[in-house]
């Protein structure tokens, strides 16, 4: 594949659109097909070999132009600097020569040759652009250029020395916009992609508001992937042996003959979650990417009821059904048109006022999940209720953003806690999250 | 494999005039697609809004090529006995019941059940053979000699399980059908599926075709195309009604009128007769554009507004 190609492709991965190997072999034979000699048409064959989507088209758009953008050395200083100079020394290194005669085009050209000697498709950080500034320079032939402006100060040529000093900080400049737009070219994906791995185990509990946005879109990604696994999987599970008895009870009708025979079915049953969500301000931040997170799992979970607690509980199930999920989770933030209190948190409180009004909502179906940091401010922690509960469900699972070591600390009642679930996880990343679906979905049993 | 009519693909501009002959406008960037399309041998799945000409582009393909066009219109629930074959159940039936006798002979000349299984195995194939499959609209595209224009309609709207199913016929442009084999194309049909963006359509999908997008078309554009759709209209109010309806494009509809719409608009305008927009004249036939009695609303708020506009535009 040609080279202008290959940068081209590696510029758009850069840009976020996925490039697959078959695509870029479409677009090489449609550069084959096309050439390079109308701008116009290359763009339209490129945009319907590679863009496949409506903001793709957008992204490619920016892209190639931003690519295909003649890098046109701008050269006022040395424009200012009287006429060129025609008589050139052979002594002079090519670069002098190119600087002092102006042959931008050669500049660029050149340039542009050097940048791909050192690799600049290779730039993944701001900090690198420095460096790959002076890599271009040395190469481009800095030293030669140096040396010379050296030796016209010497041999008593100093217009020619200061001249050459001007085109110097000149062509600085131009590569230094050059190395720019190559860094805005290659490198955005490249820190986005660390961003996202720094978010996915960043603590919940710190994540900034600015980075709200990035997780949300995470969050979408993961749930998005789960979703199709989890739910391809129920499909195929859907299939099974010859199931005898059954075969012999409906064929009754046809005489004892065996004519439609019956499958065994296996079935992966969705789990039905009911969510117990500490809201107070330790855990806030946690139990809102909790719900994020188990609401975007609408696929694959056949039921959730969530009930948010802090002095007392209530259940928030009716605003989900209402809003959108990330509506949902802002309106229960701010706890908006909600009889919660959000004084000190009681877990035995809100244990009995669940055990009271919605006790009957867990079957041997359910598996509940409890969200909280069991900081019960040395109250009573009612644990015989958490008992009955997990008595009833099929599974009780203590997510805990706290990790094991603070357990039982000071006014922490988890160790009191621990031996009524089933199962007690740390919970405080995204990653942590995605691995809490894969024990949901192997509670819900194949029968 | 072959493909049909090469010469009538030589160049991008032979493609631009071959579709404004079959009265489609077609700009630089479709032609483009079209071309490359043809020579790579790739299906063009067509993105837009409702109404720009994603189907118009097939069914013009179909015309330009002089080829018979092939429509399958994707639906939740489409299936494969609804788009590929399905067995013609009824004739096997009755060809059993009509062929009873004839089997009955077959059989009662043997003796034993083993012998006579043994000779229907000698015909088993009878009742699965090519006269009993009903071929649906992808396998009919395959066994065109002649080739054609294969149109999946909203292909956005179809299951992913479908859209699975269609990657071994847009990539390798054949079938598998367990009773008889594998069906190839003889010669390649013209692909193109059209969405809606109903939903995203899956990587592997948009991998194996090329990609166009067409959106709503700029004022001279707009213009040509009803210049070549409604040849009749005066050259004024043809101006005015396009200046008119890119000017309702900017407001928050429900449902933005889109080309489809100016074509209606623009030939109801006709058959009134009328040769300029007048506020009451656009009143009256608001609804030829717009669908939603709040859209309605909304532009007659601007009414005054835009009919002077396009007056003074054109």
């Amino acid at each position: 594949m040609d080279q202008i190609l290959e940068d081209f492709i590696s510029a758009l991965r850069g840009s976020g659109i996925r490039i697959s190997i078959s695509e870029s072999t479409d677009a090489m034979r449609a550069v084959e097909l096309m050439g390079y000699g109308d701008r116009g048409v290359l763009k339209d064959a490129l945009s319907a070999a590679l863009a496949k989507s409506q903001t793709e088209e957008e992204i490619f758009e920016e892209c190639f132009e931003r690519f295909f953008a003649f890098d046109a050395f701008s050269n006022r200083k040395t424009d200012s600097a009287g006429p060129m100079e025609t008589d050139l020394n052979t002594q002079d290194s090519l670069l002098t020569q190119m600087l002092l005669s102006g042959d931008n085009a050669g500049l660029s050209v050149a340039m542009g040759h050097a940048a791909r000697q050192v690799d600049i498709t290779g730039i993944k950080f701001f900090t690198q652009k420095g460096l790959y500034i002076q890599k271009i320079m040395q190469q481009m032939g800095l030293e030669g250029l140096n040396r010379d402006i050296k030796r016209f100060a010497q041999e008593d040529m100093k217009g020619r020395a200061e001249k050459l000093e001007a085109a110097k900080e000149a062509l600085f400049e131009n590569v230094q916009n050059y190395v720019e737009r190559q860094y805005d070219l290659f490198a955005s994906s490249a820190t986005e992609e660390m961003i996202e791995q720094y978010l996915r185990n960043i603590g919940l509990s710190n994540v900034e508001q600015r980075d709200f946005q990035r997780m949300r879109v995470i969050v979408q990604k993961m749930t998005k992937r789960l979703n199709t696994l989890y739910s391809r999987r129920r499909k195929t599970a859907n299939r099974g042996l010859l199931d005898f008895k059954n075969t012999l009870r409906n064929n009754i009708t046809y005489g004892g003959l065996l004519f439609e025979p019956k499958w065994k079915k296996r079935k992966i049953d969705r789990p039905d979650v009911v969510a117990l969500c500490d809201v107070s301000r330790s855990v806030k931040a946690v139990s809102r990417f909790l719900l994020l997170f188990l609401y975007s799992l609408n696929e694959i979970l056949e039921r959730i009821r969530t009930f948010i607690f802090c002095s007392n509980l209530v259940e928030v199930t009716h605003v989900f059904d209402e809003y959108s999920v990330e509506e949902a989770v802002t309106k229960i933030d701010m706890g908006v048109g909600l009889p919660i209190i959000m004084g000190r948190t009681d877990y035995g409180g809100a244990l009995l006022d669940f055990k009271e009004s919605w006790l009957d909502t867990v079957t041997d179906k359910t598996t509940v999940l409890v969200l909280g940091d069991a900081r019960n401010n040395y109250g009573d922690p009612r644990t015989e209720i958490l008992r009955e509960i997990k008595d009833r469900s099929r599974r009780l699972i203590w997510l805990n953003p706290e990790s094991e070591p603070f357990w039982g600390t000071g006014d922490s009642e988890m160790k009191r806690y621990l031996p009524h679930c089933d199962l007690v996880r740390r919970c405080n990343t995204l990653n942590h999250l995605e691995r809490l679906v894969e024990v949901l979905m192997r509670t819900a049993t194949l029968h | 494999m072959k493909w049909l009519n090469e010469e009538k693909f030589s160049t991008i501009e032979r493609i631009q005039q071959g579709f404004d002959d079959v009265e489609y406008v077609c700009t630089k960037k479709i032609a483009t697609t079209l071309y490359l399309a043809y020579h790579l041998g790739k299906p063009i799945l067509v993105e837009g809004p409702a109404g720009v000409g994603k189907t118009d582009l097939g069914k013009s393909a179909a015309i330009y090529l002089q080829v018979p066009l092939i429509r399958l219109q994707c639906y939740e629930g489409l299936d494969e006995s609804k788009a590929l074959y399905e067995w013609k159940y009824g004739k096997q039936l009755l060809y059993t019941q009509i062929l009873k006798d004839k089997l009955n002979d077959l059989i009662q000349k043997s003796d034993g059940l083993s012998e006579s299984i043994e000779k229907l195995h000698q015909h088993d194939d009878i009742f699965f053979s090519s006269p009993f499959l009903e071929p649906r609209p992808l396998l009919k595209a395959l066994q065109q000699q002649e080739g054609c224009v294969l149109l999946v309609d909203e292909v956005d709207k179809s299951d992913q399980e479908f859209e699975a199913f269609l990657l071994e016929i847009l990539s390798d442009f054949q079938v598998s059908v367990p009773e008889i084999g594998t069906v190839s194309a003889t010669s390649k049909p013209f692909v193109f599926l059209t969405s809606n963006n109903t939903r995203e359509l899956s990587e592997a999908l948009k991998r194996r075709c090329l990609h166009l997008f067409i959106p709503f078309p700029d004022p001279k554009l707009e213009r040509k195309i009803i210049h070549t759709r409604v040849p009749g209209i005066p050259d004024r109010l043809r101006k005015q009604l396009v200046s008119f309806i890119q000017q309702v494009r900017k407001l928050d509809l429900k449902k933005v009128p889109s080309i489809s719409e100016t074509i209606d608009w623009a030939r109801v305008l006709l058959l009134l007769h009328s040769d300029k927009l007048s506020p009451d004249l656009v009143r009256e036939t608001l609804n030829v554009f717009l669908k939603f009695e709040e859209d309605i609303r909304t532009v007659e708020e601007h009414l005054y507004d835009f009919t002077e506009k396009s007056l003074a535009r054109a």
